[in-house]
């Protein structure tokens, strides 16, 4: 599977408008952000949790339902990344962007050089690309893809001490709890992978905003209707 | 060398053979002795070597004083609790924490706990088998053994048919031939002085002090959670009172309390009725076993311990007083002050670490550790095969405290020396009872003897002591006080950026400081001085030789190869390595590369 | 070689009879968790075997197991030392010492090679040539190899021996090192915690001698029997913990009526223990039954995690500030924040000056 950029000449061509995102790719984006946000919010309430309920135990279940919902999340977040992978091998070639880097492509490292001169103001023009540019490449590979990755590995190992030994989770990911230094790293390093996404997230946003406000091309409509649309 | 006189009074040879006894068993850590002894077999040169360093105070630098308690409480697990409570008392001071009345009972009734227990295993299970033949045992008539319990206390489990089963448990014990922790030992030597009756009386109770010294404990389990290593907390104590609101089920309540109240009873009547009789029953066959002493009848140093008044750390409150005693002058007792940077002192000439000025004493607050494993030119052996040690060279993982530069004996005969020359009633009563049965004389305390007798009796008095705490708590809970903990200043933010705290008191096997220096909130310092450290002490930078190695001086034994005299002597100290080889931190400096010569 | 008397025949001969005899292995397979079919296969090994040599060294340690060992109730640590194994060597225990101490060692290789159960208490520290533990005038490294050497099994007691524990704490001055990084040739059982409950140490050395095999070991090499679920999992606090009801301060209002002690850093989600269900001392408490959350004695370098009274533990560095991944985490979505507002700023400006710039890209 290899996606090759389009060569110069097509990418110079003008054009009003180009099917970038396919429809599964949307809807895992969506779904995914929407995960992201319950699995932040129950995340943080669970390592610091609200003031004390008083009454009886028996009438609440505030931390069991915060755990309730974050493991589902959890679960539309794991099963979304599967589903995700798949569709990266089936789909468009920039559904797969965001699972490698063209790391042994000159030409990406020279893109990449560019960009970051771009965004620094130092150049005027950034260098062409279509979906992703390698800049925005290399941040959704690490941000998107590996981080996704070790929140799910961490996340599944602590959920499968509550499975107990020999379960399913446990089987599957009970190694990653001695390999990160016992239970309480892992829930440490498990929310410090929180903080990160989050700090991408801020900054996603902001550049897809941004690409909208100030470029020719559309972004965040194209993340909805799939549809990349060049102004001018 | 062959004959000097230390400054501290003592004549050391070390002329004639030399035997070396490494491990020392039955202790808590790694002790070699060595001695050289005269053509009589009496020893005439003593050495006191700590085997082992773990570094914790290094350890500690940095971390957040709110924790230390935790970690000093590793530093032993035998008198656990006592570096945790130290702990505790040295970040309050630092901090000004004021901790509730409440908290004030609970920590004594713990510590109380720990002196009744810790003497009374230490008794049995880690001395009695210097004085009682176990194989002698199995020569006892159960009958005769009957007669003697019943002569010297009602303890009820005294009838023949008792004693018969113990003896024929020992017996298939020994025939089969595993003889387990027994193998090996010195049974059927001279120095063994008891009739097999007596020794019978003293296996058997070795055997239900071992099933009863897990109760005692379960004091520690009520407040702290679990024995051994129980949990504290700076401010106060972590376990709440809830007696009569809802959710009592979940604190300290009334079905809690009662069952502390019952296991004060039962230590109370195992104590008195088991091991201070068996304690004066063995005593009464060594009477002429006067050796020992060495420093005890010259100088001697409690810090004072258990305090009546919450956060009142002096004389008005301690009800086993601080005070030092020099050349055995009992008509003068000089007040201790940790903080003063002319008394206490560390010494490391003889011991494996460097300082600066390597002769200076340095105050803990200003203790360095820097280990330096420095081998003499007199050494037999090779650097990882010790046969004999140089004593004239580096010798100890432990360094030499000192008081105004005077060796210090520490410990339960310390402590009574020192509140019965303060005038302390209970005290004095307990010692005098006891010497006039024995019909002995008060300097008859300066021995091997005399430190096993005063730990019995400060057992009976730390047991009985607990009812009073007990009872004294109880009114301030129905006086409507239940507060157990003060967190007013948990936060570090309500910390001083940099401060100085110090916490003193007594650990069973006696004086016990810790100090701290606090900056921008976290540990900068952390320095303790452990009463081992004081008994086992290598010499200092003036030649003076520690409590250990005065005390073995002038001893004989009755067989070099079987070193039962020195076994009793130092075991007498009730010895804990793991607490005596800790560390001061350097301030900032790095440990040094060690060099061998 | 004397003859090794079976564990049944030391039973019968302290008087105790085949039917109390079956009673103890029934009650035993019951302790253990095990079926009541299991109470004819523990009276069979009991029948047939001699009692098994244990030999018990101490490295850098506190003595703490031995202290938790003797505290043991069921069976009683008496019963276990004179009837069920023969406790060889044990420098806190025995009679003997200096070289007549040290002679045991030899004459228990001679007569039980590779038949002794090597119990492990504390540590060897590997600086110095091994002399920050000096044993009979030697490193305690050389005696631990040695006797591992000629032994059938290892028993790791406590976090010393399991995991490092105290001295091994950063920096780890003495290089204390745990016995499975020591001894890699033999099968080590670890039973980890700052003691180790008493119950689990009895429990676990009787059931190597009456099954005559290793428990069965979880991925760490502990006994699943005991250390397979976390304390959390069966605390009787959990459902003050699944409401949402916490101790906030010690000694407040939730203390007084037993709520969760999560948020004043209780460990117990996080470490692997049976003291929520076996309890300490007989059974009558354990340190979050008492009021203070656990601090995770039986996990690996529970010393280096962080504050025992924060629920969110740091990084572990050192004399610096403290720096939780909420703090650490917090200042860089915050820095994001903040660089992506003076990102935007100077983007406008940046368009603003350079007039109609025609600008490609992308998002």
């Amino acid at each position: 599977m290899q996606s090759t950029p389009m060569s110069n000449a097509e990418m110079r061509a003008p054009r009003k408008a180009l099917y970038v995102f396919e429809a599964p790719v949307r809807i895992w984006h969506w779904l995914h952000a929407l995960s992201i946000i319950v699995l932040a919010a129950t995340g943080y309430l669970i390592a610091n949790p609200l003031p004390s309920i008083g009454g009886e135990a028996s009438q609440h279940f505030m931390m069991g339902n915060l755990r309730m919902i974050h493991f589902i999340a959890g679960y539309v977040f794991g099963i979304g990344f599967l589903v995700r992978i798949y569709w990266g091998i089936v789909g468009n070639k920039y559904s797969r962007e965001l699972f490698y880097l063209p790391i042994w492509r000159k030409s990406w490292w020279k893109d990449l050089w560019g960009e970051i001169l771009f965004y620094s103001f130092i150049r005027r023009e950034a260098p062409p690309s279509v979906a992703h540019n390698a800049l925005a490449q290399a941040a959704i590979w690490f941000f998107n893809t590996v981080l996704g990755l070790f929140l799910i590995f961490t996340g599944f190992a602590l959920y499968s001490e509550g499975l107990g030994l020999e379960s399913w989770a446990d089987t599957w990911f009970g190694w990653v709890i001695p390999l990160l230094g016992g239970s309480q790293s892992v829930r440490m390093w498990h929310l410090f992978g929180m903080w990160l996404i989050l700090f991408f997230a801020i900054i996603h946003i902001y550049m897809a905003v941004r690409a909208d406000v100030m470029t020719r091309q559309t972004s965040v409509s194209a993340i909805i209707s799939g549809w990349r649309h060049y102004r001018d | 060398m062959t004959e000097i006189v230390t400054p501290n009074g003592f004549t050391l040879d070390d002329a004639g053979q030399r035997v070396v006894v490494d491990p020392i068993c039955r202790i808590e850590g790694h002790l070699r002795i060595e001695v050289n002894v005269d053509d009589d077999n009496i020893i005439r040169n003593a050495v006191s070597t700590g085997n082992m360093w773990r570094g914790l105070e290094v350890i500690l630098k940095g971390r957040d004083p709110r924790d230390a308690w935790a970690f000093t409480e590793r530093i032993c697990g035998v008198c656990t609790g006592v570096h945790a409570l130290l702990s505790c008392r040295a970040v309050e001071d630092a901090l000004a924490i004021e901790i509730p009345k409440n908290a004030n009972s609970i920590r004594n009734l713990m510590m109380l706990a720990q002196y009744t227990q810790d003497h009374l295993v230490h008794f049995y299970h880690l001395h009695a088998l210097d004085w009682v033949d176990v194989v002698s045992a199995l020569s006892a008539d159960p009958r005769a053994t009957s007669e003697l319990q019943q002569s010297i206390s009602n303890w009820p489990k005294s009838s023949p048919g008792y004693f018969r089963d113990v003896q024929n448990k020992i017996k298939r014990f020994v025939e089969s031939g595993q003889l387990g922790p027994f193998a090996n030992a010195y049974w059927g030597s001279p120095a063994y002085k008891l009739p097999p009756e007596a020794n019978l009386m003293a296996v058997t109770h070795y055997l239900e002090a071992l099933d009863f010294q897990k109760e005692i404990v379960k004091i520690h389990t009520i407040f702290g959670g679990r024995n051994p290593h129980p949990n504290w907390l700076v401010g106060g104590m972590p376990c709440s009172i809830n007696v009569n609101e809802t959710g009592a089920t979940g604190a300290i309540n009334m079905a809690w309390l009662n069952q502390v109240s019952d296991i004060i009873n039962a230590s109370i009547d195992f104590i008195d009725q088991v091991y201070i009789p068996d304690l004066k029953a063995i005593a009464s066959f060594y009477t002429d076993w006067t050796f020992g002493g060495g420093l005890s009848g010259k100088n001697v140093m409690s810090y004072g311990e258990f305090p009546a008044l919450a956060n009142n750390y002096t004389n008005e409150s301690w009800m086993l007083p601080n005070g030092a005693i020099l050349n055995g002058d009992l008509s003068t007792v000089y007040d201790v002050d940790p903080r003063d940077p002319e008394q206490i002192q560390e010494f490391v000439t003889h011991s494996w670490y460097s300082y600066p000025n390597p002769d200076q004493g340095l105050h803990p607050w200003d203790g360095v550790t820097v280990p330096n494993f420095e081998l003499g030119p007199n050494l037999k052996g090779t650097k990882t095969n010790i046969e004999a040690i140089d004593e004239q060279a580096k010798y100890s993982w432990l360094k030499a405290p000192r008081w105004r530069g005077n060796a210090m004996e520490v410990g339960p005969l310390a402590r009574f020396l020192v509140a019965y020359a303060r005038g302390h009633e209970e005290v004095k009563e307990l010692v005098d009872s006891t010497l006039t049965d024995l019909g002995l004389p008060i300097t008859a305390l300066f021995s091997t003897l005399g430190r096993t007798a005063a730990r019995g009796l400060e057992c009976s008095w730390s047991a009985h002591k607990m009812r009073g705490v007990f009872d004294d708590m109880m009114a301030n809970i129905k006086a409507g006080d239940v507060s157990t903990a003060n967190m007013e200043k948990w936060e570090p933010a309500t910390w001083p950026k940099d401060t100085k705290g110090v916490g003193i008191g007594e650990a069973p096997r006696g004086a016990l400081g810790h100090w701290v220096h606090i900056k921008d909130t976290k540990l900068e310092n952390y320095q303790a001085v452990v009463p081992t450290t004081w008994n086992a002490s290598p010499r200092d930078s003036q030649g003076n030789i520690g409590a250990y190695e005065a005390a073995l001086l002038g001893t004989p034994m009755a067989d070099p190869a079987q070193p039962l005299e020195i076994l009793r002597t130092i075991h007498s100290f009730d010895p804990c390595l793991a607490c005596a080889s800790h560390v001061m931190s350097p301030d900032g400096q790095e440990l040094a590369v060690v060099k061998i010569r | 070689m004397p003859t090794r008397d079976t564990f049944y025949e030391v039973m019968r001969r302290h008087g105790v009879t085949r039917r109390s005899f079956l009673k103890f292995c029934s009650l035993t397979a019951a302790g253990l968790g095990l079926g009541p079919e299991f109470a004819g296969k523990i009276a069979h090994a009991l029948e047939t075997k001699p009692r098994t040599p244990v030999i018990w060294l101490h490295g850098l340690e506190c003595t703490c197991c031995t202290e938790s060992f003797i505290r043991s109730g069921h069976p009683l640590a008496g019963d276990v030392v004179l009837s069920m194994i023969s406790l060889d060597y044990d420098d806190t225990l025995m009679a003997a010492a200096g070289h007549q101490a040290e002679e045991l060692l030899e004459q228990t290789i001679e007569k039980y090679d590779g038949q002794y159960i090597l119990a492990c208490e504390g540590n060897p520290p590997l600086n110095e040539d091994g002399m920050y533990c000096i044993q009979a005038g030697k490193p305690y490294v050389e005696k631990l190899r040695h006797m591992a050497d000629h032994c059938k099994a290892i028993v790791a007691w406590g976090s010393c021996a399991s995991w490092g524990c105290v001295q091994a704490a950063r920096p780890n001055p003495t290089r204390a090192t745990p016995i499975h990084k020591v001894i890699l040739d033999k099968p080590i059982v670890k039973v980890p915690g700052c003691p180790p409950i008493a119950e689990v140490m009895t429990g676990v050395l009787t059931y190597m001698i009456a099954f005559d095999e290793l428990p069965e070991l979880d991925r760490q090499g502990r006994p699943k029997m005991f250390y397979s679920q976390r304390l959390h999992d069966k605390c009787y606090r959990r459902p003050h913990f699944d409401a949402g009801q916490f101790v906030e301060h010690f000694d407040d209002e939730g203390a007084r009526k037993g709520y969760c002690l999560y948020k004043v850093g209780c460990k117990g989600p996080t470490t692997y223990n049976a003291c929520s269900t076996v309890e300490w001392n007989g059974g009558l408490s354990w340190p979050v039954k008492s009021g203070h959350g656990c601090l995770g004695c039986a996990e690996d370098n529970f010393w280096d995690k962080g504050s025992f009274y924060s629920a969110v533990t740091d990084f572990g560095v050192m004399g610096g500030a403290e720096a939780t991944a909420d703090k650490v985490g917090g200042i860089l979505a915050g820095a994001a924040a903040i660089g992506v507002a003076a990102h935007a700023a100077a983007s406008v400006v940046s368009h603003m000056t350079r007039g109609k710039a025609q600008e490609t890209s992308h998002d």
